[in-house]
């Protein structure tokens, strides 16, 4: 009995699933006399159903050696597709980080979403989405992984294009699904090609194949690009970032998940993969490359940001980009700590913005104001959550990089360097936001501006406490992930001044933030230099112009002229060819009934031409 | 037994077709459907009865019937007609149970529809290649009157343009089959005996590709696919379920029957070729279906595209790929079938299937929520979401055929990939945003109209989960097709290095 939770951890996803399945009287609109309330209420019960028996396996679990459970889903010839669990601390871990988000989430929307007609509908496509979630975290097998990534694809589009009357809403669904789709099939391929050089699909069983694997380092690098292809598409990195930044049309309660776990899935399927990227230098080095890339651009983009949600959306592609850079570094161990600590901290914050836009029905910060002494939980939770992500305070964030900078790890120039700008313009994005929003005067859109009901507040405020103490985690972590053993040379001069540095580098970000002058009611700069940086930063350095001019234009020309040829070659041939046969393209057109004995004789005249031609052509090759 | 599903909706048509006037369209829904539906209740029991280990035809029958002519009646069934055969059962069903209550011609119409119910199976069960081609050519002239008459305002046109090039196909296809009787030199048309027969690797390529542009002309594949997408936008939503759902499979059922079965030595020596048509084919079709304004025009153009997949798989013939192509025939037959049925809804409810006129018929309150709904459910199983039937088989084509074939696989990749572009395209304009004005007052959907497609997202979410299902029928006994009678057998490795050669 002791061990009844444990053998079955496999279920927790389950209990999602069957969460939406419950769901589906409200959400189809079959039983309107009770309003969509029910359908939520259940889904929350599955939802705690699913955190308490994931909390216990998770009790169980330690200690316990890791092993596998594996399900053979699909056999044939030659192809063995199981899908694989694995039963460890760090799977359940993941497994309960997911469920207590998506509980306190589901909790937070009673409130934001209070009246909202589809509520069921909500919460049933909340479910699905649990449930990919928390099968991600325990999958142990490529395969499973790729496919609950693609229902968390699905469950984003749908989630995103909640309120789908509105057409920004449309165009941020669309681009969503399809960004992360392109991810997703270069990933497939990935995955095709893995499985066809012999590879299982289970992590574990990569991690050995990749010791004997017998490919030559440029199919090592093609792979490894494409399997680098899922992930980023997923966790919003460059140059497929900006469907986070759209997603934020959403609802809030989907946004604090999407933004804190659903883009840690992607890194942590990416984690997974460590092993094959050590096959190919080149591959480890552009996952270093876009995770910086996409490190340094998102964090800049975020400054110019006046959506309370973007500001904060780009963030999140920083943080997952710097958890790209462990990933490619090979500091596994350091990845997933990060992504624990973000997915903690960005949670938090959601949740605060939520109620800032839910109390004064206004994104702009330049409009806000005064909110810190009218709305003292969102503010608590505003300031730990940026305090926990931002490495200057002890919290989340700082003990993490306290962690990476233990001398475990080699640190090379360029990595602090690059840590230290990160999180001097994170501290100075966050500075801003904080003064704009919370200091100064009330705005007459922040003047009436009561806390949040407790539905929102009791997550908010729990997670709060959480927040403060998720330092623990990286203090105790013990590093069993990476493959490389940990150094011990702490007394290397770099490491000495790392944490220093860091400290020191998000005291001036946020010194910065504090004196920065701030521009209400958004006007644009006089000056022609800084307009021009601004907008570049404003507009997502114009990335979506580049899609337009690239690939959407590439798939539309060719579509279009696809289309005229098929119309005018390919069909005019055949009429042509009609015209030709029937002597007349009027018996074609337009004379039809009349005209069946005509149409006979032409078909076993045309027959009998063919016969003939085959016969020779065949007679011609036996002789 | 075999004959029972043969015979059955033969004497019913007749029967229909000279039924007495007194009864009304709606009377003649409903006996057509029980005839139907017993024909699937026997193929279920058929399949219950049928042994997927057993290797070789079973349930076989054998009538001598024209002798000189070599043609005899003989039948037999195996793991690749079965789900096949199911399929053209459980869609007859459905499109007949969903046709309209109030048609013009009822006698007609559903006499047709239960014939062309039987060229299909015919063509299916046939071990006779004569026999084969009759049954082929059966399904052809209850399908042209089906869209001349019941069809749009062009339906003259397209059935016509159906109708010339189907026939070409059929005259390809016995040509085709006349030239492997000649050059084996066998007494009759008997499909095992011709197998046996060795034939050089000349005069096998030769008749190879006369058939493969006959059945290529069915399935369709590029250049010869123009006829289709205007006898899909013509025809009735029922006639539509069927041509895409059964009737593109005859080709493709065709080509891994005779043009594997018959020429496998041509087949894999043009197999390289073949691969790189299924790509072209798949990633012409996805491009033209992006340009579609016409909804009915994206889902065929849509099948075009899906049913090349089936190409590549074939092209790769290893036992797996041969497998997963019968995998894909099934999940394209209920996704194209579920597809056209609800946008045949819209039209019906809507009087439009102009992606630019309609818009936000999600709309819970005056829209279609429902088939909205579906419609998502059925792009997404398009578009190879897994959980649905679509990914599993899109995956076993990808995965079978990618060691031989690289190139094109990751192409037709490509291809899969567009097929989420144009659907997502579609469902944004007609379903999401503001309910149009000029589409307001849609007529309530009742849930005749809804059950059909449920009927059909279930099969597809089943099959997705438990995709063993469908593929335990066909797994033991597909590879026959690639091995059997003193025949080299040729696997993956001897491919991947006469590929590289």
């Amino acid at each position: 009995m002791n061990d009844f939770f444990l053998q079955t951890f496999w279920f927790v996803p389950f209990y999602g699933l069957i969460g939406a399945a419950l769901t589906l009287p409200w959400s189809s609109g079959t039983i309107r006399r009770t309003g969509p309330r029910p359908g939520a209420y259940i889904n929350l019960l599955m939802t705690f159903l699913a955190f308490v028996h994931g909390t216990v396996a998770f009790w169980q679990s330690w200690g316990q050696p890791t092993h596998q459970l594996v399900f053979h889903w699909f056999q044939a010839a030659d192809l063995d597709l199981s899908l694989t669990v694995e039963l460890s601390p760090v799977s359940l871990g993941a497994m309960e980080l997911v469920t207590g988000i998506c509980l306190l989430a589901q909790i937070y929307g009673l409130g934001y979403l209070e009246k909202d007609w589809a509520l069921a509908r909500f919460y049933g496509l909340m479910g699905f989405f649990e449930a990919a979630l928390s099968g991600i975290a325990i999958s142990d097998s490529l395969f499973l992984s790729y496919a609950l990534l693609e229902m968390m694809t699905l469950s984003t589009y749908l989630l995103v294009g909640f309120w789908y009357a509105q057409p920004l809403v449309v165009k941020a669904a669309k681009d969503a699904f399809l960004t992360k789709r392109v991810g997703d099939l270069i990933l497939l391929m990935g995955i095709v090609a893995l499985s066809s050089y012999g590879a299982g699909l289970d992590f574990s069983e990569l991690e050995t194949w990749v010791e004997t694997a017998p490919i030559s380092t440029w199919t090592a690098t093609w792979i490894g690009l494409a399997l680098i292809a899922g992930p980023t598409g997923k966790c919003a990195q460059f140059p497929l970032n900006l469907w986070l930044d759209e997603a934020m049309e959403g609802p809030n309660p989907a946004g604090i998940i999407r933004n804190s776990v659903v883009v840690s899935m992607g890194a942590y399927v990416l984690i997974k993969l460590e092993p094959i990227f050590t096959l190919s230098p080149i591959a480890s080095t552009v996952l270093i490359a876009i995770g910086s890339v996409t490190a340094v651009g998102a964090s800049l983009m975020a400054i110019a940001q006046i959506d309370i949600k973007r500001a904060l959306s780009h963030s999140t592609s920083a943080y997952l980009g710097l958890v790209f850079v462990a990933v490619g570094l090979g500091h596994v161990d350091i990845a997933f700590l990060l992504l624990f600590a973000h997915a903690i901290g960005k949670a938090l914050m959601f949740m605060s913005i939520g109620s800032i836009i839910l109390t004064t029905s206004n994104q702009n910060i330049t409009e806000m104001g005064g909110l810190w002494s009218r709305m003292p939980a969102t503010t608590t939770a505003f300031v730990v959550g940026g305090a926990s992500l931002v490495a200057f305070l002890p919290m989340g964030i700082f003990w993490t990089m306290q962690r990476w900078m233990s001398g475990s790890w080699e640190i090379s120039g360029g990595l602090l360097a690059l840590l230290m700008l990160v999180n001097a313009l994170t501290a100075l994005n966050f500075t801003r936001v904080f003064r704009l929003v919370f200091l100064g005067d009330p705005h007459p859109k922040t003047r009436r501006t009561p806390e949040v009901a407790w539905p929102m507040a009791v997550p908010m405020v729990a997670l709060t406490v959480v927040a403060v103490l998720v330092p623990a985690v990286p203090i105790r972590w013990s590093l069993w992930l990476s493959p490389i053993a940990p150094l011990e040379n702490a007394d290397l001069p770099l490491i000495r001044v790392a944490m220093p540095l860091l400290v020191l580098s998000g005291v001036v970000g946020c010194t910065i933030g504090a004196k920065l002058q701030l521009r209400r009611f958004w006007a644009r700069p006089s000056d022609r230099t800084q307009r021009f940086f601004q907008d570049l930063l404003a507009y997502d350095f114009y990335i979506e112009r580049v899609y337009e001019l690239t690939v959407v234009w590439l798939v539309v020309t060719s579509s279009k002229l696809t289309s005229w040829f098929d119309r005018y070659v390919v069909d005019g041939a055949v009429n042509f060819v009609g015209l030709a046969t029937l002597f007349s393209g009027q018996a074609l057109k337009y004379n039809v009934s009349g005209q069946s004995q005509f149409y006979v004789l032409t078909i076993l005249a045309g027959a009998g031409v063919l016969v003939l031609v085959a016969m020779g052509w065949l007679f011609g090759l036996q002789w | 037994m075999l004959s029972a599903l043969i015979w059955i909706p033969f004497i019913a048509a007749v029967l229909i077709g000279f039924g007495p006037r007194s009864l009304d369209s709606r009377q003649y829904r409903s006996i057509s459907t029980i005839v139907s539906s017993i024909l699937l209740v026997l193929t279920i029991a058929i399949a219950v009865q049928f042994d997927p280990s057993q290797p070789g035809m079973q349930f076989t029958e054998f009538v001598p019937w024209v002798d000189w002519l070599g043609l005899n009646y003989q039948l037999g069934l195996d793991g690749l007609s079965l789900p096949l055969l199911f399929l053209n059962s459980l869609l007859t069903v459905i499109a007949i149970a969903s046709s309209s209550p109030t048609l013009d011609r009822p006698r007609f119409y559903y006499a047709l529809i239960l014939l062309l119910n039987v060229g299909v199976t015919g063509a299916f069960l046939a071990q006779d290649l004569l026999l084969f081609f009759l049954f082929y050519e059966l399904e052809i002239i209850p399908l042209y009157f089906l869209i001349a008459i019941w069809g749009g305002q062009r339906r003259g046109y397209a059935a016509t343009k159906f109708l010339i090039y189907t026939a070409v196909s059929g005259i390809l296809i016995l040509i085709a089959f006349l030239g492997v009787v000649w050059v084996a030199g066998t007494e009759s048309f008997d499909y095992e005996q011709l197998r046996s027969a060795a034939i050089p690797l000349k005069t096998q390529l030769p008749l190879l590709i006369v058939l493969l542009i006959g059945f290529g002309i069915k399935v369709p594949f590029f250049p010869f696919h123009t006829w289709l997408p205007d006898a899909h936008v013509e025809a009735s939503t029922p006639v539509s379920m069927l041509l895409a759902g059964v009737l593109l499979k005859l080709g493709t059922y065709g080509l891994l029957r005779f043009g594997i079965g018959l020429f496998l030595e041509a087949w894999a020596y043009l197999a390289p070729w073949l691969a790189i048509w299924a790509a072209v084919s798949a990633l012409y079709g996805a491009s033209c279906a992006i340009a579609q304004q016409d909804m009915k025009k994206v889902v065929a153009y849509s099948s075009i595209a899906h049913m090349a997949f089936v190409l590549l798989a074939a092209a790769a013939t290893t036992r797996l790929s041969l497998l997963a192509a019968v995998c894909q025939m099934v999940s394209h037959g209920l996704i194209s079938a579920l597809l056209f049925f609800l946008v045949g809804i819209v039209y019906k409810k809507a009087k439009t299937r102009d992606v630019n006129q309609l818009r936000g018929l999600l709309n819970p309150e005056r829209g279609l929520p429902w088939i909205g709904s579906l419609m998502i459910l059925g792009a997404m199983a398009s578009a190879g979401i897994p959980g649905m039937v679509g990914f599993i088989a899109e995956f076993l084509i990808f995965r079978s055929s990618f060691p031989l074939f690289p190139i094109p696989t990751l192409l037709c990749m490509v291809g899969t990939g567009l097929t989420a572009v144009y659907f997502l395209l579609m469902i944004n304009k007609v379903f999401f945003g503001r309910l149009s004005d000029a589409v307001t007052d849609l007529p309530p959907v009742r849930w005749g109209d809804r059950i059909p497609a449920i009927v059909l997202s279930l099969f597809i979410i089943v099959l997705g989960i438990v995709p063993n299902w469908m593929s335990r029928w066909s797994e033991p006994q597909i590879a026959s097709l690639v091995t059997d009678y003193g025949r080299p057998h040729v696997s993956v490795n001897e491919r991947v290095s006469m590929t590289r050669d």
